[in-house]
């Protein structure tokens, strides 16, 4: 089961932090988790997925959604702290590139 | 076999247990009804003398009453004769009284005198006779004869005495004396003529008479008595002394006319009147009885003691039959349960693997044999089986069972190939020593593979069945175990997914009348009707239908349905994929081990995908299977939702339509075939 956090850490980054497995039992709250961050007078969002242990397709259609809509508002989304098996998807599935990612320290 | 001291214990306790069991039991089906032969001869001896009692009495009766019959005749035989007597008394007086009728006319008295003088004097009827004429008042005594008549003339007396005898239709009789001599006088008289006649009878002094012995008289005692009163004063006469008298014990009476009164007679037998053997029966009966008695006491008290020798020696052999039924019957469910106890009590879980077994003793009334199966979890992916049978029966049997069962199962748990461990077995059994020879089969296997190895010493060889093909597996066997060191051969092959290996004993497929490969192929053909059949179902039938029911052999039997895969059912909702992940996450590593980790996360994303996919298009029920074998694995997930998959080609703005995508690259093959209703879509991964 996925856990959602956001967090505004400073005026111009807003921050989502999602651990546990992403699928589609966590569509909702995926979905009420990405409204906050749109809503957010922030800038930048960042999506520390560093507690992720587990996302398919759902999920990644959920990161895409986010990252959409996100470019419709002028508003820039980081994915944070991938763990390899993600990155491994996101090259599977073409998604390199697309998603700015950082790995902090 | 090595017995622990609580061991012979338990065994002790439970052999008294049982012997104090047998003992109530026998007990209570013999409820001896006490027999003394004491009493038994008491009983006899009362009723033989009872008996004898009754039987002398009885006799005693008949006789007395026989006798009082006979003396009663002899009585009235003897009343006849005084009739008679009498008559001689009566008559010539009669005769005196018509003739002096007669002779009235001319008023003379010769003819009286003529005819009385032959009755009178000694030896004679009478003493004294006269003839007497009553004219009135007065009377003359116109004759008399012999001595002077007792009877005095002229006196109001005699007068009175001699009217009374013309009044009186027949004669007077009346005692009277003349001096010292007792006489009866007779008197008989004429109311026409007046006439009377006279006469007197001397009784004499004793009154006794003696008997002629030819007489009505000879056997009798009598008493005569003149009137009904019966004493001294009346007694006329008797053959006894006077003294004795009145007469007892058995007696008659007879009463006889005589004249104007009658003679009482009493008479008693002289001796016994019947025959000899009526007198002497009652008392030959009481001692033939009393005879017979003592031999009946003696014989019954031997016959009732003879009999109860004869019935505890018959309750002794019962007993001692009973205790060797008893102890018999203990050492085949001693047996049976050891037997029972040494076999496993369940089969170990190893994946993959779907594990049927049976034991079935023998007939009941047969000892036990030393069949049995063993089912061995090796570690890692390895299991190990054995399926041996130990010849002869009994307990040692089960020992000599134990023994190769531990021995076979240490050997292959530590390493050991099927024909090591049979080799390093064949030179720890001899049957110069145990009296036993040992048959099996040993087999390792990995269940991840489906590889299959195993050595035979002696036993016969296990049936594989294959889709619904059928055959001997072709090992070469070794010798029985017991019959000296010997090396075996190892026969390897690999079960196809669903095949079964079906191991067994002789007493499956042996029949006393046919050679073995009858019964080997009646076992193909009993066990080819059922292969769709669970491997339960399978072993079920086949022992179900081949066994006899007086098969003196025991049958184990031990079949292994080789199935890599695994299945799982969800309800499609937004958790199935959670769920399918952990099942998948649970049985991979079983399927293909723990260092599979990148095909491990593949497979869980798959099944996620494909679960996701079933959901989304709004399926009920989806199943989730996992199939392993060799160099590959399938992924199955079927639902019953009506959508069919069909990659859409996403671009990376899209955020749906990956999920296929996903499959296509991170599986060797994939495909969906239609279900009614909905669809299998199968991933598979080559390794």
């Amino acid at each position: 089961m996925a856990q959602f956090v956001t967090t505004s850490s400073s005026t111009d980054v807003f921050t989502l932090k999602i651990t546990g497995e992403v699928d589609i039992a966590a569509k909702d709250e995926m979905v009420a988790a990405t409204e906050t961050c749109l809503d957010s007078p922030s800038t930048t969002i960042e999506v520390d997925i560093g507690g992720v242990t587990f996302i398919d397709s759902s999920g990644l259609g959920a990161l895409v959604r986010l990252r959409n809509e996100a470019g419709l508002r002028r508003k820039r989304v980081v994915v944070t702290n991938a763990p390899a098996s993600v990155t491994r998807l996101f090259e599977v599935t073409g998604l390199v590139g697309v998603f700015e990612t950082r790995t902090d320290g | 076999m090595p017995t622990s001291p609580e061991d012979s214990t338990g065994t002790s306790t439970s052999a008294e247990a049982a012997e104090a069991a047998t003992e109530r039991r026998v007990l209570a089906s013999h409820p001896r009804r006490p027999r003394h032969p004491r009493r038994a001869a008491a009983l006899i001896a009362a009723f033989c003398l009872t008996l004898t009692g009754l039987a002398t009495t009885a006799a005693a009766r008949v006789d007395e009453s026989s006798e009082q019959r006979l003396l009663d005749v002899q009585t009235k035989q003897a009343a006849a004769v005084l009739s008679t007597a009498i008559r001689l008394i009566q008559e010539p007086l009669s005769t005196a009284l018509s003739i002096q009728r007669v002779a009235d006319v001319r008023d003379e008295t010769a003819a009286f005198s003529r005819l009385m003088t032959a009755y009178v004097g000694e030896g004679r009827q009478f003493t004294s006779a006269s003839l007497w004429k009553l004219d009135n008042d007065s009377m003359t005594r116109l004759v008399s004869i012999g001595a002077p008549p007792a009877l005095k003339a002229n006196q109001p007396a005699t007068l009175e005495y001699l009217r009374s005898s013309i009044d009186s239709p027949t004669f007077t009789v009346e005692s009277v004396s003349a001096g010292d001599q007792d006489r009866i006088a007779y008197a008989v008289g004429d109311a026409v003529t007046d006439y009377v006649v006279y006469a007197e009878r001397a009784i004499p002094a004793d009154r006794r008479a003696p008997v002629d012995r030819e007489s009505a008289f000879a056997a009798l005692d009598y008493a005569i008595y003149l009137g009904p009163t019966k004493n001294l004063q009346t007694l006329s006469t008797t053959n006894v002394d006077p003294s004795t008298l009145p007469l007892s014990g058995t007696t008659a009476e007879v009463a006889v006319p005589f004249g104007d009164t009658v003679l009482t007679m009493v008479t008693e037998p002289r001796g016994h009147l019947g025959s000899p053997l009526g007198a002497r029966l009652p008392a030959l009966l009481l001692i033939g009885g009393l005879l017979i008695s003592g031999f009946a006491t003696r014989t019954g008290y031997q016959l009732v003691r003879r009999r109860q020798e004869a019935e505890a020696s018959t309750a002794t052999i019962t007993d001692l039959y009973e205790q060797v039924e008893s102890l018999y019957g203990q050492e085949h469910e001693l047996s049976e349960r050891l037997q029972r106890a040494l076999l496993p009590h369940a089969n170990p879980v190893i994946p993959h693997l779907q594990i049927a077994s049976e034991y079935v003793a023998g007939a009941h009334g047969v000892d036990i044999g030393g069949d049995w199966y063993s089912m061995i979890a090796l570690g890692e992916d390895r299991f190990g089986f054995v399926v041996g049978d130990v010849s002869g029966r009994g307990i040692d049997s089960v020992a000599v069972m134990a023994h190769a069962r531990f021995t076979l199962r240490a050997y292959l748990w530590n390493g050991d190939s099927p024909s090591d461990a049979l080799e390093k077995c064949s030179h720890q059994f001899d049957i110069a020593v145990d009296g036993h020879l040992t048959t099996a089969i040993v087999g390792v296997g990995n269940w991840r593979t489906g590889e299959v190895t195993i050595a035979s010493a002696g036993h016969p060889a296990p049936l594989l069945i294959t889709d619904g093909t059928l055959e001997y597996v072709e090992v070469r066997p070794g010798r029985p175990l017991g019959v000296g060191v010997s090396t075996y051969e190892c026969t390897t092959f690999t079960m196809e997914p669903g095949s079964t290996l079906f191991n067994f004993t002789d007493g499956l497929v042996e029949r006393r009348t046919e050679d073995i490969d009858t019964g080997l192929a009646r076992l193909a053909s009993t066990v080819g009707t059922v292969v769709e059949k669970s491997v339960d179902d399978l072993v079920a039938h086949a022992v179900h239908t081949l066994r006899c029911e007086d098969a003196s052999d025991d049958i184990a039997v031990l079949a292994l349905r080789w199935q890599p895969s695994s299945e799982a059912r969800f309800h499609g909702d937004q958790r199935a994929p959670a769920g399918a992940r952990s099942f998948v996450a649970d049985q991979l590593p079983a399927l293909v081990g723990t260092d599979g980790g990148p095909l491990c996360d593949d497979v869980v994303l798959i099944v996620s995908e494909l679960v996701t996919n079933a959901v989304r298009a709004g399926a009920g029920t989806v199943d989730v299977q996992l199939q392993s074998t060799p160099g590959r694995l399938d992924l199955r997930v079927s639902d019953d939702a009506t959508g069919w998959p069909t990659p859409r080609g996403a671009s990376a703005a899209d955020p749906d339509g990956r999920g296929l995508a996903i499959v296509e690259l991170l599986t060797d093959r994939w495909d969906a075939v239609p279900r009614n209703p909905g669809k299998t879509v199968t991933a598979t991964w080559f390794c």
